[in-house]
């Protein structure tokens, strides 16, 4: 997985690719401490990229919602597809992340 | 008193005021088709009227056995068809209550011995895996935080280790230092014997704090081989990747969708099966209704024989009442023709034998009409065949 960071004026617009899995751990960590420095409140992923997601991946998006929580930002995935987007609703995680399409 | 006598003009001869114009009416034996014409009253039109009379009475005769006959073939075959409706209906009855058990079970399942409805028990099905896949995603999260946690942990203890190593380099620099304040305390004799007594405890100490850091190291060594084993664990743990699994809910969902859809359709279609059985079963009771149309027949045709059996019984009176005035030269004429009519139109082959053998093997006609079956005239249970000539 790589990613692209694009400051907006209301948001942060975090552009992920290609496959979130565990062996990105250090990476995405690299990344919420990225997202928790930038001044926006809205942190959004987008995932339309993003091709693959392991259930390590659903936890450290979960991490990442919780780390922004702490710091009173909001985390928003956004443009999900695929596995990725099948993974998110049978993991209904509508319920603790605000997902957009 | 003679018939003749009563009627003198019978031996008067053909009529002369109108004479036949076909000018064969007159032939005796000539059949129906001579009746409609006049013939001279005659012994001869006598001994003609006489055949008739034979044949007809015969005739009526077997008739009315056949109307008995056909009344008591229609009566038994009428009560067999009701009795089989009466069991096809209690069969069709039984039939729509199986199905009705089937369709009160067809909508549940048996559980530890309590029905379950199907949307329920598919809810609850459908309830569980989501449930499982919460724990997926919480687990799977709780494992991340674990593996921060323990990366963090490692930089810590790698800090460890290098501040036990600049422990040891102070420790070599003290003991060198003490050592060097030993050299100079003996160099200064009985001044010095003193100072040489602190330079050797300070050398004590650092062997000491050597002697700590070399437990410290082996402890903290541990330390770090459990925290990188655990971490090994933990990362195979959280690298178990279980999104196949939790996307396995799409399969069940549409499988449970499906069933119940299933359950359903095999529902409804029960549910008509059921009416459509209940409808036989009434419409076969009407039928069995509809059988005692045999009664009225039965009753219909005891009254046409009644009525065959007074004509018969008058026509053989005047029969015997003629034969007494008839002179006994004159035989009664067999009217051929119109017997070869009447034979022909039977087309049931035992029908017809029976009428062959009332009509001219108990009469005076001669045998001529086809094949005559010695038993024909006796009831034959296999009477319904058919024979075309």
């Amino acid at each position: 997985m790589d990613y692209g960071i694009e400051d907006k004026e209301q948001e942060t617009l975090v552009r992920l690719r290609g496959r979130l899995t565990f062996n990105d751990h250090a990476k995405l960590r690299a990344l919420i401490r990225e997202m928790l420095q930038n001044r926006a409140k809205r942190q959004v992923l987008d995932l339309s990229t993003l091709e693959f997601v392991d259930s390590a991946g659903i936890g450290m998006l979960l991490i990442a919602r919780e780390e922004m929580a702490n710091a009173d930002k909001q985390l928003v995935l956004r443009s999900a597809a695929g596995q990725v987007k099948r993974v998110l609703t049978v993991a209904q995680l509508n319920k603790i992340v605000t997902i957009e399409d | 008193m003679s018939f003749y006598g009563r009627a003198p003009r019978l031996e008067a001869g053909p009529e002369p005021q109108e004479p036949d114009p076909s000018g064969n009416g007159s032939h005796p034996g000539n059949g129906l088709s001579d009746v409609g014409e006049k013939i001279p009253l005659s012994g001869e039109l006598l001994a003609t009227w006489m055949g008739y009379a034979d044949v007809q009475r015969r005739t009526l005769e077997a008739i009315q056995n056949e109307l008995t006959r056909t009344s008591s073939t229609v009566e038994g075959a009428t009560l067999d068809l009701s009795d089989r409706f009466r069991e096809l209906a209690e069969k069709a009855m039984q039939q729509s209550e199986r199905v009705e058990q089937i369709v009160s079970m067809a909508g549940s399942v048996s559980i530890d011995g309590e029905r379950v409805p199907m949307d329920q028990l598919v809810t609850g099905m459908q309830q569980m895996i989501a449930d499982m896949i919460t724990n997926i995603v919480t687990l799977s999260r709780h494992a991340m935080s674990m593996v921060y946690l323990l990366d963090d942990v490692q930089k810590d203890v790698s800090e460890l280790e290098k501040s036990i190593g600049d422990i040891d380099a102070i420790n070599r620099q003290t003991n060198f230092l003490a050592l060097n304040a030993t050299i100079e305390a003996s160099r200064a004799g009985e001044a010095g014997r003193t100072f040489a007594v602190v330079a050797q405890e300070v050398r004590h100490l650092s062997r000491s704090t050597g002697a700590l850091a070399d437990r410290m190291r082996s402890k903290v060594t541990a330390v770090v081989k459990g925290v990188r084993n655990g971490h090994d664990i933990l990362r195979q743990i959280a690298d178990t990747d279980m999104s196949p699994q939790m996307l396995a809910k799409e399969r069940v969902d549409k499988t449970m969708e499906s069933l119940v859809d299933q359950t359903n359709h095999f529902q409804a279609v029960l549910e008509t099966a059921a009416t459509v059985s209940s409808d036989m079963s009434s419409t076969i009771s009407h039928m069995v209704t509809g059988m005692q149309f045999q009664d009225l027949t039965k009753q219909r045709l005891e009254a046409i024989n009644d009525s065959l059996a007074i004509m018969a019984e008058g026509l053989n009176e005047l029969e015997n009442r003629t034969r007494v005035e008839m002179p006994a030269s004159l035989g009664p004429q067999v009217p051929q023709e119109w017997l070869d009519e009447l034979l022909g139109r039977f087309k049931l082959s035992e029908m017809r034998q029976r009428f062959v053998r009332r009509l001219l093997l108990e009469g005076t006609a001669l045998d001529e009409h086809g094949a005559l079956d010695v038993d024909a005239g006796q009831d034959d249970s296999s009477g319904g065949d058919i024979e075309l000539f």
